[in-house]
């Protein structure tokens, strides 16, 4: 019995693995990467190259900025798809809310305002839909930056680990979340698989072939094993919303309900009073709130700033403390009436539940100012990449002597697939960078083009994987691992240089003046170009030697681990 | 103290711990000093030693952050510790014989 319970787990590990390790490989990369987003963005955009700001004044910078955003032309568009009969013109959207969020690593702002839509919705079961602006700013001047200029980090990368920019029916989302739960699956499965969990705790045999990978794969498995089931259970609970959409559909009524109970209970008017009101100072409110908080003994910055109803008599702004120097993300949040600039409410302390919550999806969200655990993050999270490629290469090794022989192509399959989805990745990657630097400044709806590019490159990387696939047939090492990481240290190198060239900001530069956003991502840059030069010989050294001991035991399987 | 070097010493002493706590067993013991066995004793005393360090690292983890971040930072190191443990027992075990000055081989 326990045998054949093993042998379940082992399937399950192997299959599930196999199939959605090529969706965790997009989760735990680019999810690494967005521990540094920010700075990617401060790297993409150069004009955004300076200190990160506080919130700037409401009164006289963010007011009038707001009442100039007009809905974004993709967002109407959408919404008309939702509602019955035309919408009003673009410009004659009535505004209802409004906010602005920025963090500790935020030089520029993030501004946003949700537009009411008079139509009504063509699905019965929602009361109206909304169409939204956006803009980006610079706190000290006021300057909008153009909305062309893609934020790769925040905007790319960081949204590509949880959505996989995969929007129709929200399928993103959901191939995401299996490949999560997948992931708690296999962590389970594994550890049954496993056996000698802390006894091999620190084994690893690097000259012993298969052995090897098996070895980096239980490594980097079990040493991150908190890291990796907290990160795929957080990214669950996150996104619980998305999975279990219980308030938009069988709860429907009682979600109502509980706002009307919340309304009553906060003072927060749910529903405009549809009566036209004034706005008092916005800036008072933002200091009374930072009095408060300094009441409490935490003194803080602000990290959102919202309205309510704006321009209603049922109107009110929320202040929330931005969350440096904890887990949770933004807190403390005090609200106001717009009309008059009263405290209307203080956020309670939040309740143990509601804490835990907070606590899951900070530590995932990570808003905190804290750069070792930065550091470590991106740690697990590679971790995570090397776990997830070791499988597919140890899924390659162990089969493709017996797929050569019965004449299968299964190995050959798998092993083409697990390039694209390790260093293919890295060369769409790589590619984007190098287009940001390259494409001209000026080129309208710039963001779309670098992420044409992007996939374009992939695809590339994905054909190129299947054309050189056929040594793996003859239970050989594919040379397409070794091609792509080539590709990747010329990508890798030449960015760093591009960003020179283009910007100016060259390492010494940047180094000399601390600017570590700028300088931490090109020496990191550098660094996968070193590793991927390191990795492209070894493989070549494994092809060779295959080669001479014609068709002989492979020892090429560490190296396309560290690729 | 500052925070920098709280943490650094944290990260120390998740390595020493993780050190430590692999030479409690046989098969790296013998990676470090080839084929000689420890001594009971020896086996005894790198565990504790290799307990003791893992509540120091977490107490300096908690004294540098509030505990909700610390705790995070602290589960992290040991991470970190095992990886680099790992690899130095696969390519410069000796380095790990510093852990116990007192061993003469």
């Amino acid at each position: 019995m326990l045998s054949s319970f093993r042998l379940s787990m082992t399937w399950v590990h192997t299959w599930f693995g196999l199939v959605l390790g090529y969706v965790l490989m997009v989760c735990f990369f680019f999810g690494a990467l967005s521990v540094f987003d920010r700075e990617i963005d401060r790297w993409a955009i150069p004009e955004t190259r300076y200190e990160p700001q506080p919130m700037p004044s409401f009164d006289s910078m963010l007011l009038p900025i707001f009442r100039s955003i007009e809905p974004e032309p993709r967002s109407y568009d959408y919404a008309q798809g939702e509602v019955q009969g035309p919408l009003p013109p673009r410009e004659s959207l009535a505004m209802s809310d409004v906010g602005a969020y920025t963090t500790h690593r935020d030089p520029v702002l993030d501004m946003y305002v949700s537009f009411d839509v008079p139509n009504k919705p063509k699905d019965a079961n929602l009361d109206h839909v909304h169409a939204f602006g956006y803009a980006t700013i610079d706190p000290r001047s006021g300057t909008v930056i153009s909305n062309d200029k893609l934020k790769i980090g925040s905007e790319f990368f960081y949204p590509l680990h949880y959505s996989l920019h995969l929007y129709w029916k929200n399928l993103g989302y959901w191939l995401v979340g299996m490949a999560a739960l997948t992931m708690l699956a296999a962590l389970v499965t594994g550890v049954v698989m496993h056996r000698k969990l802390l006894r091999e705790l620190f084994t690893f045999r690097p000259r012993k072939q298969m052995r090897s990978v098996l070895d980096l794969h239980n490594l980097t498995g079990v040493a991150a094993l908190p890291f990796h089931f907290f990160f795929a259970f957080t990214g669950l609970v996150i996104f619980a919303g998305i999975y279990f959409p219980v308030t938009s559909s069988m709860f429907k009524p009682q979600a109502e309900a509980h706002e009307k109970v919340e309304e009553l209970r906060t003072g927060l008017p749910h529903d405009p009073a549809h009566i036209a009101a004034p706005l008092a100072s916005v800036d008072a409110m933002v200091a009374e709130a930072q009095r408060r908080w300094g009441e409490r003994g935490m003194p803080g910055e602000v990290g959102f700033l919202g309205i309510t109803h704006l321009g209603d008599a049922n109107g009110y702004v929320s202040v929330y403390r931005a969350g440096t120097d904890r887990v949770t993300l933004t807190g403390q949040g005090i609200h106001f009436r717009a009309s008059t600039g009263e405290v209307i409410r203080e956020d309670p302390q939040p309740s143990s539940v509601a804490g835990i919550n907070d606590w899951l999806t900070g530590l995932h969200l990570q808003h905190f100012r804290h750069w070792l655990l930065r550091w470590l993050y991106v740690l697990g999270g590679l971790a995570g990449c090397a776990c997830i490629a070791t499988g597919f290469v140890f899924f390659v090794e162990k089969r493709k002597r017996q797929h050569a022989k019965a004449g299968a192509s299964g190995a050959r399959w798998a092993d083409a697939m697990g390039v694209t989805a390790v260093t293919g990745m890295l060369v769409a990657t790589g590619t984007i960078l190098v287009a940001n630097q390259l494409l001209p400044g000026d080129l309208p709806r710039r963001g779309d083009w670098e992420e044409r590019i992007f996939w374009l490159a992939w695809l590339l990387a994905l054909v190129h994987a299947f054309w050189r696939s056929a040594p793996v047939a003859e239970a050989r090492l594919s040379p397409a691992w070794r091609e792509q990481s080539w590709v990747i240290a010329l990508l890798c190198t030449a960015a760093p240089v591009l960003n020179w060239l283009t910007t100016g900001d060259h390492l010494l530069k940047t180094i000399a003046a601390r600017y570590w956003p700028v300088a931490g991502f090109d020496l990191a840059l550098l660094v996968v170009a070193t590793v991927a030069v390191y990795a492209a010989r070894r493989l070549g050294r494994a092809e060779r030697v295959l080669v001479e001991t014609a068709g002989g035991r492979g020892r090429g399987s560490l190296e396309a681990a560290h690729a | 103290m500052p925070d920098s070097l709280l943490l650094g010493l944290a990260l120390l002493s998740a390595l020493c711990a993780m050190g430590w706590l692999a030479l409690g067993m046989n098969v790296h013991w013998q990676q470090v000093y080839g084929n000689v066995a420890s001594s009971t004793r020896t086996v005894r005393i790198v565990r504790v030693l290799g307990a003791c360090a893992l509540v120091v690292s977490m107490l300096l983890c908690l004294s540098s952050d509030h505990a909700s971040i610390a705790s995070l930072v602290w589960v992290m190191a040991l991470a970190a510790a095992v990886f680099l443990v790992a690899f130095l027992l696969s390519w410069r075990p000796r380095w790990l014989a510093w852990l116990v000055p007192w061993v003469r081989t």
